[in-house]
């Protein structure tokens, strides 16, 4: 809660009055949060709601037709993705997220500024899922899965990013695996102060790994609050249905 | 037969160093670039410009390389980057563009056919037949650049985020890669490559306003069928520019300036996607 008390001066990311979407339809309406280093929000909601939208604008991919999105203070409203990258934001979306014929090594080459960084890092990756440092010389596209996710979120974590945007991560993957994914956000948040924003429809995932939750419906925020609190689960499983 | 066999292989290596532009352009960009002839005439006449002013003839290669990169470079940011929504009109554009800068060199050279010096002149003997020394160089050139395209594409960090431009471009985008600059160094190159070409065939063509011209169409041609990959591209040139050489030697010089668009036309009735994809 504390974030959208104290204002903006510490937040990773600040979005305030945002509307966007495809041609004269807003898909994104008035959306405002932020969010700490070392925090996860999670945005619910169900498939169509706007959280893709959400997330490709603030990328820069979707344009806003109005309000903001500041990083670290910095407006970068509607500004060119790679420059928006490039401020250490890791996106990781939902479809077509790697590269499927790119080895594994490849894809995350990609995620790092220069090869160089790379080695460097690996161990973050070894650390977090030694898989897919077995599978480096791999082509991406003939990984399972499930290994495909872990590379997705290896390619995330590499790049050593203050926020992650991480587009429903959980989608068709087994229980065990859902779980090491919410391992790996909850220890790296914890050890590197990383900020994560959630978009999700999977809600004991969700509610595993966040702080705080806000609901999505019909590309407006009509619920927010803490994760931990003890009606949460109840009153978000009442969003969600309807 | 021994003529014949470094006929095919010449013929091969010039398609293949001349169709290189083409195809990285077309890879990265989606772009077919309709002024690769003219950028082609440019070299010739960059060659032309080097050796008349009494430099080195082995200078007009890399000479030509500057100027295309230059102009490749300007073309994109002025043409070509605000017609990337609209890519039919990109590609007439590149067409309109290569008219222009025909009557561009026209209106500076005139009309009639210009020579430029040759790095290499005279014969080799090699298997047992006295051959063109250039046109055997022309092999050596085209194997280095077949390596260095593959070198560039697969062992640097501007490949690899080429490569991903082609595959995904906003995925790539969202990881930080600044595909407007990909695309502008990929133009660049593409245009240096064909700049580069015209200055390595001017030793066995003489040079004219239109030079070019016959070269787009093939290279086009080669690229269909080969689809963006070197070792496609390679395959296709020593097919295309081996039946054309059988054709020209066997059939008729006239019959075999054809060659290579009518069976390419049948290699692409039969599979639609060229030899690299299935």
């Amino acid at each position: 809660m504390s974030a959208l008390l104290n204002g903006s001066s510490h937040s990773v990311l600040e979005v305030a009055g945002l509307t966007s979407g495809y041609d004269a339809a807003p898909v994104v309406r008035d959306v405002s949060f932020s969010i700490d280093p070392g925090e996860i929000l999670v945005i619910l909601g169900k498939n169509g709601m706007g959280k893709s939208t959400l997330l490709k604008t603030i990328m820069g991919f979707v344009r806003a037709s109005s309000g903001t999105v500041a990083l670290d203070g910095a407006d970068i409203t509607n500004g060119p993705p790679h420059l928006i990258a490039r401020r250490a934001v890791a996106y990781t979306p939902q479809e077509y997220a790697i590269f499927q014929d790119l080895t594994v090594a490849e894809n995350l080459r990609l995620g790092v500024e220069s090869d160089d960084l790379l080695e460097d890092r690996m161990g973050d990756v070894e650390a977090a899922f030694p898989r897919i440092v077995e599978r480096l010389r791999q082509r991406a596209g003939t990984l399972s899965g499930g290994e495909q996710k872990m590379l997705l979120l290896s390619r995330g974590l590499i790049a050593r990013p203050k926020i992650m945007l991480i587009d429903e991560i959980s989608e068709g993957l087994q229980p065990t695996m859902v779980a090491k994914m919410a391992e790996v956000l909850k220890a790296t948040k914890q050890k590197n102060g990383v900020a994560v924003l959630l978009v999700e429809q999977n809600l004991p995932f969700a509610l595993s790994v966040a702080d705080r939750y806000a609901i999505l419906k019909i590309g407006e925020i009509v619920a927010r609050g803490d994760a931990a609190h003890a009606d949460t689960a109840a009153t978000l499983e009442e969003h969600l249905r309807i | 037969m021994a003529t014949l066999l470094l006929d095919i292989v010449t013929t091969s290596s010039m398609l293949f160093i001349i169709a290189a532009g083409l195809m990285i352009i077309l890879g990265v960009m989606k772009l077919i670039n309709f002024a690769h002839g003219a950028f082609l005439t440019v070299g010739g006449y960059s060659a032309h410009v080097v050796t008349n002013a009494g430099f080195n003839a082995w200078l007009t290669i890399p000479a030509a390389a500057v100027v295309g990169f230059l102009l490749g470079i300007v073309v994109e940011r002025v043409i070509l980057r605000p017609l990337y929504d609209r890519p039919l009109d990109a590609i007439l554009a590149t067409w309109g563009l290569g008219i222009v800068i025909a009557q561009i060199i026209t209106f500076i050279f005139g009309r009639g056919v210009q020579f430029a010096e040759s790095p290499i002149s005279g014969t080799t003997d090699l298997l047992s037949v006295g051959y063109s020394s250039w046109r055997l160089v022309l092999v050596v050139v085209a194997l280095a650049l077949g390596a260095a395209l593959t070198a560039l594409l697969y062992y640097t960090r501007f490949g690899l985020n080429a490569r991903a431009v082609i595959m995904n471009e906003n995925l790539a985008r969202g990881l930080g890669i600044d595909s407007v600059r990909v695309r502008a160094v990929t133009f660049g190159l593409g245009a240096a490559l064909a700049c580069a070409a015209g200055a390595l065939i001017t030793p066995l063509l003489s040079i004219d306003p239109n030079m070019g011209l016959p070269w787009l169409v093939n290279s086009f041609m080669l690229v269909l069928v080969s689809g963006v990959a070197i070792p496609g591209l390679a395959l296709a040139s020593l097919l295309l520019g081996g039946a054309q050489v059988l054709v020209s030697t066997f059939v008729s010089p006239i019959i075999g300036g054809i060659t290579i668009v009518v069976l390419a036309a049948v290699i692409l009735r039969i599979r639609p996607g060229g030899l690299s994809r299935g």
